[in-house]
């Protein structure tokens, strides 16, 4: 039953991944078993595959689907104990910049892997993504620029985290301009090469 | 419904209009007729004489121009290559295009130490286990010239060793009508028997006129030999534009047009529907070296012009392109490789050789193979086209998605990503970052790493070990009689 819910996330069938957590659930199978072996092990393997060039972005987002689907009937069942992945990750895209195919990018490989994303969208302000952050108890804040303009709003992050007294929050930075020695130069924690980089990175900040 | 939309587009490229097709070919007949062909051989000169073509000086033979169109009907339209296992899998005629190596370079850029040495009988298999690997080269030819086997005996071992290592169809070349014979003979022993082999040929002999319109008696005499057999031939003229033809393309066109047409008169007053497949080469001199261009613009002119002509009798077509003047693979051969493949392609030619050739016909390089795959590849797309549908104007999801948002996780996308998008296999798409961490590989490395790992990964279905022992007896005989 496991292996039909790992082999439906891994070939992005929506609804039987769906069907197969249910059939799992009524089967009394546990549910960090259903989470642990099928969803988030099966999203592993995605990420690796992607990795290497066996896949491809649109099949990636499907497993992705897949496996929302079947995080969906999951969701009320788990116990505070079993919080979905240790980590809560705020993104956007910097100040003034509305590009999002990258960022749309790293949060479904993000959600993918368990963690639970809050998306702000495009544009956003520095103190939008602190207040939000601080709101939520976010452990990272994620941001992309595509323009060289807009990547300087992301310093500013960085430094009203240290001026709002939040050192817990890490900030991984990323997009076509942005390079380890820009993350270097306004002292953000990782750079990501690329979405699935960016996941790598995320879970490297995370400790896991 | 739509009515009268063709909802496939494709590029499509003609150079010649009819008018202009109908003035060279006539040209062509004229020369035939007025000036006529040398023709070495007494058999052939009878030939044409029996069917009414004047003979003057004991061998040049005046050729009437409804012998020309008599040979043109009686030429089939299509001629089917098989595999060795004899499985259809080349159909020459139309505007399919099928792409392979070219023959006999004497010289290799060795893989592993980039020098430029003599060619080897190792580097043979190396190239037909590249070849039979890679999805976009078609058909097997020898590649190299190998120096470490005997003269007299090079062709046929060369042809021994592609079909040992290949089960793609053979394009090959033979010194001599004995050569060819022996060849003849390993190949009846692969396919069964010779009536086996007409029936299903896995391979197609190269043979060529000598510009300006001379048959010599090597030639002529293959010309014919395969005709009997039936055994599918490409006799093509190789004319230089200022040297041994008119400087001018049109003439120079003409002239090797007419090289081509009597080779075909031959051939199928020999054996009326025996397979043959037709075109020229007709390119400039270079003037300051007396060197031949490979992919001058020039070539490219004339190779699109009697693709045309060939293309107007309804006639199979061989072409050349993946070919560069450099002596070692470099941008220049990149950018050669490129324009030639693409030209080829939108000619509509059939059997296009001389895939991962460099230096002008002389160097080998084996990972150019592997480029000109990548290449093919990229223009197979190209010319595909793409479809103008209700499913692929894509209106139902560009409403879905709005202003906006995102395409990337609609099931449209995922429908259609992987046969609207080409991929590369070697080309760098990677982001700079990314293509550092990777190791900074340029293409051309790429390459030769692609090719050094499907030598030692690619493992050939093998020929069964009776045919093999066979092949070797024929070899061992065909070995003592040259020796002697």
């Amino acid at each position: 039953m496991i292996k039909a819910i790992y082999t439906a996330v891994l070939e992005g069938k929506v609804e039987e991944a769906s069907t197969g957590v249910q059939k799992a659930l009524d089967s009394n199978i546990g549910v960090s078993e259903i989470l642990n072996k099928a969803l988030i092990s099966a999203m592993d393997l995605v990420g690796e595959k992607f990795g290497e060039g066996d896949i491809f972005i649109p099949q990636v987002l499907w497993s992705a689907k897949a496996m929302q689907a079947g995080m969906d009937l999951l969701k009320p069942l788990l116990a505070s104990s079993d919080r979905l992945e240790s980590g809560k990750i705020v993104i956007g895209t910097a100040k003034g910049d509305i590009h999002d195919i990258g960022k749309n990018l790293v949060a479904i490989m993000l959600e993918g892997a368990g963690f639970d994303v809050i998306d702000l969208g495009v544009d956003v302000s520095p103190e939008r993504f602190v207040e939000k952050a601080k709101e939520e108890k976010a452990d990272v804040i994620a941001m992309s620029a595509l323009l060289t303009t807009t990547m300087q709003s992301m310093a500013e992050v960085v430094a009203l985290l240290k001026e709002k007294n939040l050192p817990h929050v890490k900030v991984i930075v990323g997009g076509a301009p942005v390079d380890q020695a820009f993350c270097d130069e306004i002292g953000a924690h990782a750079y990501g090469t690329d979405a699935v980089d960016g996941l790598r990175k995320t879970k490297g900040l995370l400790g896991r | 419904m739509d009515t009268g939309l063709d909802r496939q587009c494709s590029p499509r490229f003609r150079l010649l209009d009819e008018s202009q097709i109908l003035r060279i070919h006539h040209t062509a007949l004229r020369i035939l007729n007025e000036v006529g062909v040398r023709v070495n051989l007494k058999k052939a000169v009878d030939l044409l004489a029996g069917r009414g073509a004047r003979v003057k000086d004991g061998n040049v033979v005046e050729i009437p121009a409804y012998l020309v169109e008599d040979a043109i009907q009686s030429a089939p339209s299509n001629v089917t290559l098989y595999n060795r296992k004899k499985e259809p899998v080349m159909e020459l005629g139309g505007r399919r295009i099928y792409f392979g190596t070219g023959t006999d370079l004497p010289k290799t850029v060795d893989l592993v130490t980039r020098e430029i040495r003599d060619t080897r009988a190792d580097d043979i298999v190396a190239s037909t286990v590249i070849s039979d690997a890679l999805p976009n080269i078609d058909f097997i030819a020898s590649y190299g010239l190998p120096r470490d086997i005997p003269p007299g005996l090079h062709y046929i071992r060369c042809f021994q060793l592609e079909v040992e290592n290949s089960v793609k169809p053979i394009f090959f070349t033979a010194g001599s009508l004995e050569d060819l014979r022996v060849i003849l003979d390993m190949a009846f022993a692969v396919a069964g028997s010779a009536d086996e082999l007409a029936g299903h040929p896995f391979m197609i002999h190269y043979s060529e006129p000598t510009s300006p319109l001379t048959h010599s008696e090597e030639a002529v005499s293959k010309l014919i030999c395969c005709a009997e057999h039936r055994v599918p031939i490409n006799y093509t003229p190789a004319l230089l534009a200022g040297s041994t033809g008119p400087v001018t393309l049109a003439g120079a066109l003409s002239v090797a047009l007419a090289e081509a047409l009597s080779g075909l008169v031959i051939h199928q007053s020999a054996n009326r529907g025996a397979p043959i497949v037709s075109g020229v080469v007709a390119t400039g001199m270079d003037m300051l070296r007396a060197t031949i261009s490979y992919t001058a613009p020039e070539f490219r002119l004339t190779h699109s012009a009697y693709a045309d002509i060939f293309h107007y009798y309804d006639l199979p077509i061989w072409g050349t392109a993946g070919c560069s003047d450099s002596q070692y693979p470099d941008l220049q051969a990149g950018a050669e490789y490129g324009f030639t493949i693409l030209n080829a392609a939108l000619d509509g030619c059939n059997l296009i050789h001389d895939c991962g050739y460099i230096g002008q016909g002389f160097v080998a390089s084996p990972e150019m193979i592997v480029f000109a795959d990548e290449v093919i590849s990229m223009v197979k797309r190209y010319m595909r086209g793409f479809e103008i549908d209700d499913e692929h104007l894509a209106m139902d999801v560009i409403r879905k998605v709005g202003p906006g948002g995102h395409f990337l996780s609609e099931k449209h996308t995922l429908d259609h990503f992987m046969e609207e998008h080409w991929r590369p296999a070697v080309f760098n798409r990677e982001n700079l970052p990314n293509w550092i961490k990777k190791g900074k590989k340029t293409a051309d490395r790429k390459l030769i790493e692609k090719a050094r790992e499907i030598l030692e990964k690619h493992k050939p279905e093998p020929l069964p070990q009776e045919i093999k022992s066979n092949l070797k007896r024929i070899w061992s005989e065909a070995e003592r009689k040259i020796r002697s």
